[in-house]
This record gives C-alpha cells, structure tokens and sequence, in this order.
C-alpha cells in the first residue's frame, strides 16, 4: 500500500493535482516536484486538491509553500481545494500559519477561480 | 534444554579416509562413530534420487540411534518457516505439512539460533508441532542443516522414552546432516519443474502472497494445502488498507491443474486490484464477478472477502457463493449464519450484499475453502461441524490454522486443494515502548499504532488526530536529528493515567533549531495540540515529553 499518492489531469487551463491518502515528510518533497514538473508553461495555474488527504502534517505545508512560490516565480496561480470536513484544516489551524493560497471548497470552483473571476476573459 | 553452538563444536566432516573423533569419548563410542561414518558415506547412496535419498538416511539414523522418530524440516527461505520434508515414525507431519515459524519451539530455536538442541524431558509447552505432541515423545535432539554457511533446515531425532542423548549421538547426526544437506540443496535446483503436478505447485506458490501484513492489533495467519495428486485454484489474500484497515481474501476456482491456478493468480491479482482503490467488500466482488463473465473461456469461482478496521474492531464482510466464516471466540466457534450471494461467473450482474460484525479483543475470523471441510459421503455441515469443534479456543490464528490442519487434513492428504486464513483482533497493550528506525517511512507506522492506541483509551476523533500529529512531528523531529550515515534509531512511550496521556520521544541526535519560517511548524503544532510540551536537549540527545487530557467520554 503506498502511503499517499498524487493523481495529475490537464484541464483546459490549469493542472489538476488530486493528492490523496497521508503526506508527510517520507513523501511530501516528492508529491511537490511531480506537481511542479508535470506543470505546463502555458497553463494559468494550479488546482491543488486536498480533498482526498486523509493526513498532512508540517513537511506537507511545507511543500504547499514551496509549490506556490516556484508557480509565483513562474506566473502562475496555486488554488487549494480542501472540503470543510478536511483533516487538513486541523493542521493548518494547529500550525497557526493561515491558509498557504486561496482555497476553495470544490474543484470547480477552483477551476472557475483560476480561468479568471473577470467575465471580460471570455 | 541443553544447546550447543554449531561455532563451539566443529561438525565432523569427513574426507576420505578421515574420521573425526569428539574429545572424551569412550572407545566404544567412538567404534559406533566408525560405523556410523560407514552408514553416511556409504558410496551407494549417492546413486539414490534424492527422495530414495532423504528415506535412506532418515532409517540409518533410525537404526544408527534406535531412536522412535526422524524428521528432516526444510527452511522456505520467503515465508520464513520451516516445512517438514521427510519423516520416520511421524509420518503425518510431511502429510499435513506442518509449518513452523522460525525462532519459536524446538526445531524454529534451531533453525532460528542455528544450534544444536537436546530437550532431555519435553515440556509441551516448548514444543509448537501439534504432531510432536500428540506421538507424546519425551526427549528430543536437534541440529541444523548448513550448506556453504546457509540454513537449508533441521534435522531432529525423538525418543517415546526418556532419554539422554549425547556427544556421540550428536556426532552421528551431524554425520547424517553432513551427508543430507548437499544433497537436499543439489536436489532443490533441478527438482523444481518435473511433470505438472510440481509446475502447476510452484505456479501456486508465485501466485499466493509471500509475506503477510504487519499491523498493530492484528495477528494473521494463512496456509495453503495442495491436494495429494493435483493442485487447485484456492488462494487467499491479506492486504493492508488505508485508514487502519486490513482486508482478508479467501477463494476457490472451480476446476484443477494448471489452468484453475492460472486463472486463481488473474482473480486474486483483480480483487486485490479492486479492493485497494478502495471498494467495500460487497462491490469488490460484484466488480470481480464482471470480470469473470468478461472472460471469454467459461470460468466460475467462489469468494469471501472481510474488512477489519482496527479503529472500531468491526468486520465488514460479503461472500460470493462461498461458505461461511467462522468466528472464533473464547465461547467456542461459530460458523456465522448467512445466505451467501451467487458464485462469481455465476450470473450477469449479480448482487452482493454485506455484512458486518464486531470482533471482541482476541476474537478471529477464520476463512476457507471447501477443501478443507469436504469429504466424499459425508454431509458438509458436518465436515464444518468438525472444522469448528477443532478451532474452538485457539489463541491464536497461527493456532488455528495448525489445528485446522491437525483435524481436518486426513493422514493421506486432501483429496481438493484447500487455503486458510485466520484474522485476530489483538489486544492493544496498556502502554507503548517503542524502538523505531529512524528513517522517515516510520512515521506512518506510527500514526497507525498510535491511533488505535488513544481509541482503545477512549480517545475520541478529535483528541486521536491532534495527538497523532503532535506525535508525528515529535517523531520527524528525532528522524531529521539522526543525520548520521550508521542506522539510528529512536524510542517512543506511551502511557495513559486517569484521561491523561504522557508520550515521550527519545533520539540520541542533536536538537536542529528550526531553518527557515516554514520548519517551525512542526513545534507550533506540537505545542498547539498538547497541554504540554516538555523539550529536553542534552549532549547525547533530545527528549520530548508531550501529555494531553483527553475529553470526558
């Protein structure tokens, strides 16, 4: 059984990034860099979705950080997808730092966030 | 018990025209030596395949030391047990194909410690080999077999009488041992693909899983049992599941020989498939029987798959066309009482409902097979009846299978290939002492020990994941401070006190402050979800001492 795993879809402007099962520091370095390797040029952004972590501790923030400030170096925006009924908010409240990007409840409503809030875009 | 190291006491071994001779023996004991150095090095037997072989030697040392018993056990090298070879005056235990776990009992502390062992007056409780026991023998010696500095196995001698065995009998075995294990191990590289009985055997064997799951509160245990003259498509399977989950898999597929063990391996493969992305039982096998039918040769199989949840000591089971489990609990052994769903292949879309039940702190669910329990002319609620009778106050799933297979496999072998796998919900102990690598896949480890550690305290989901991930980063913290290049490793304990839990981490690295804004997150959520966090960092170490209240139940 692997301990945590990360699933990568294109979607038409973004890279979604389903993370799933525990991440921690056996795993967390390298959920990042495929994350941030498979992400495209061209793409506007990232959806990070949490939705289907059952465990994230301090190594797992510390990746979310590092994602968003390589994709930042790059243009590009991070959206975080954690449910309200999320353990990751435990952690996130426990480590007392906020929340490390805009986060939004559903993967549609990332998608929608990161192809741009202003409807002059389409 | 009496051991000897096999460094203290070089085994003879014998050149041409060599004979090693023990310091203080007597004359006459060292003639019988002569002679028994004529039995084992007898020219002929090297003529013998290696069957003939291991049966000739076993009657020379029979005769060499007018003992009762003779057995020869061999090391499965991936399952970590021995498994009887060849026997004189236990003829049962090659039959029913006793396994014996390495390190534990007689000949598992020969295998194990790789000495030799003469038990003078048998304590039962010494001995784990059901088989042993009930031929009610009284002294025993043991040695192992060494071939080129590897275990191959153990070679052991009874006596229905008490008796001393000496170091002139310890020679003559080592005689034989020296004789039998070149000759096992030249063997075992050509036997292995004769006609299809042995090619199908050894399809068997690579399709079945080759280590069991280790998980806190859990005990398992399984066999596999080839019929006497052809193999089956029985399997079993035992798999770790995300959040704390273990799941057990028992099944047979209808027909023999080569092509049910072929199609056992794809079913087996395909519900394991089905089973870690997280399907229940119920649906796992519904998805397994659409895969049957997608099949293109005809093919029908039976199957039960349970899920146990070491959280909440629920099982959560279905079965499709199989017999029922059985559980075992301290009342006695009950098949449970269900309608099982259609067999898997049996018809399109079939339905398959679950069932759940609690097991009890030391309670086992116990699968099989048909195999197992089926005899010609005999009703099968009988052959069940039996089944239960003989798992009635196991204490443990490696008990039961041994007695499932004491009772229930006849002198002759089985007729039908049969499996088994027994589950134990363990007890969670009082307290946890903990030694850990320091490496960071621990963690994990810890997570899940510790979870079901704070729910067997009456932890409740909120005190479980604060306290899980104080501990962790308590945990991390000691494994990035062993920065050394050796194996280091760290200690953690555990304790509960009227709704108080102390947990202590202990690392002989040194404290790191913490780099960068982002790496003091693991302290702050250290000091965020306990009451209390004491850090103490010396010369050779750092110790964490961490203690929560958790909330009333």
């Amino acid at each position: 059984m692997s301990l945590g795993d990360v699933e990568i879809t294109l979607a038409s402007h973004a890279l979604i990034a389903r993370l799933t099962g525990e991440i921690d520091m056996s795993n967390a370095e390298e959920i990042g860099a495929t994350v941030i390797g498979a992400t495209p040029n061209e793409a506007s952004g990232v959806v990070l979705d949490l939705s289907g972590v059952d465990y994230l501790d301090s190594a797992g923030i510390y990746v979310v950080y590092g994602i968003r400030a390589s994709l930042q170096a790059r243009g590009q925006n991070l959206i975080l997808v954690i449910p309200p009924e999320s353990p990751v908010h435990d952690t996130l409240r426990l480590s007392g730092t906020g929340r490390p990007g805009e986060t939004t409840e559903t993967v549609d409503e990332a998608l929608r966030a990161i192809d741009g809030p202003s409807p002059a875009h389409g | 018990m009496t051991t000897w190291s096999s460094e203290g006491q070089p085994a003879p071994r014998l050149g041409t025209g060599q004979i090693a001779l023990l310091p203080a023996e007597s004359i006459e004991e060292a003639s019988d030596q002569v002679r028994s150095s004529y039995r084992f090095s007898d020219p002929a037997l090297s003529e013998l395949p290696l069957e003939q072989l291991l049966d000739e030697l076993l009657n020379r040392v029979q005769e060499a030391l007018e003992v009762d018993t003779v057995a020869i056990l061999l090391y499965d090298e991936e399952a970590n047990q021995l498994v009887a070879r060849a026997a004189k005056g236990i003829e049962e235990e090659v039959e029913r194909g006793v396994r014996l776990p390495l390190g534990q009992g007689f000949a598992g502390r020969i295998a194990g410690e790789r000495v030799a062992i003469f038990i003078a007056d048998v304590d039962h409780a010494d001995i784990l080999n059901p088989i042993l026991r009930e031929k009610g023998i009284r002294s025993l010696l043991g040695i192992p077999l060494i071939v080129e500095g590897s275990l191959i196995g153990v070679l052991h001698v009874g006596s229905l009488t008490p008796r001393t065995f000496g170091q002139a009998d310890l020679s003559v075995l080592q005689m034989a041992a020296a004789r039998a294990g070149p000759a096992i191990e030249r063997a075992s590289l050509f036997a292995a693909l004769e006609h299809e009985h042995r090619v199908s055997a050894a399809l068997q064997r690579s399709l079945l899983p080759k280590r069991l799951v280790e998980v806190v509160g859990v005990e398992v245990a399984a066999r596999y049992l080839p019929a006497r003259e052809e193999v089956g498509g029985d399997w079993y399977d035992v798999m770790e599941l995300p959040r704390g989950q273990v799941g057990v898999v028992i099944g047979d597929v209808v027909g023999h020989g080569i092509a049910a063990a072929a199609l056992m391996g794809r079913l087996r493969t395909a519900l394991h498939a089905y089973a870690i992305e997280g399907h229940g039982p119920g649906r796992t096998l519904e998805l397994v029987d659409r895969f049957v039918q997608s099949i293109s040769e005809p093919a029908m199989a039976t199957a039960a798959y349970a899920v146990f949840d070491t959280y909440s000591s629920k099982v959560c089971y279905a079965t499709a066309g199989h017999l029922p489990p059985i559980v075992i609990s301290a009342t006695g052994a009950t098949a449970l009482d269900i309608t099982p769903a259609p067999p898997l292949g049996a018809f399109p879309y079939g339905r398959c409902p679950e069932h759940e039940l609690t097991l009890g702190t030391d309670e086992m669910l116990f699968l099989y097979t048909d195999g197992l329990v089926e005899r010609r002319g005999i009703p099968l609620n009988q052959g069940i009846d039996a089944l239960t009778d003989a798992l009635t106050g196991s204490p443990s799933p490696e008990a039961a299978c041994v007695r499932a297979m004491a009772e229930l496999v006849p002198d002759e072998g089985l007729q039908d290939d049969a499996a088994i796998v027994a589950l134990q919900n363990s007890p969670v102990p009082a307290e946890l002492h903990l030694r850990l690598p320091a490496q960071p896949k621990t963690l994990a480890h810890v997570r899940r020990v510790l979870r079901r550690w704070l729910a067997h305290h009456g932890a409740d989901e909120s005190d479980v994941a604060e306290v899980t991930i104080a501990v962790s980063e308590a945990c991390a913290n000691a494994i990035e401070h062993a920065y050394s290049p050796a194996p280091a490793s760290f200690e953690l304990d555990a304790s509960c006190r009227n709704r108080e839990i102390t947990v202590a981490i202990r690392d002989e690295g040194r404290w790191r402050p913490p780099r960068g804004s982002n790496r003091g997150r693991g302290l702050s959520i250290m000091v965020a979800a306990m009451d209390d966090v004491q850090i103490d960092r010396t010369d050779t170490g750092t110790q964490v001492v961490m203690r929560r209240h958790l909330k009333p139940q």
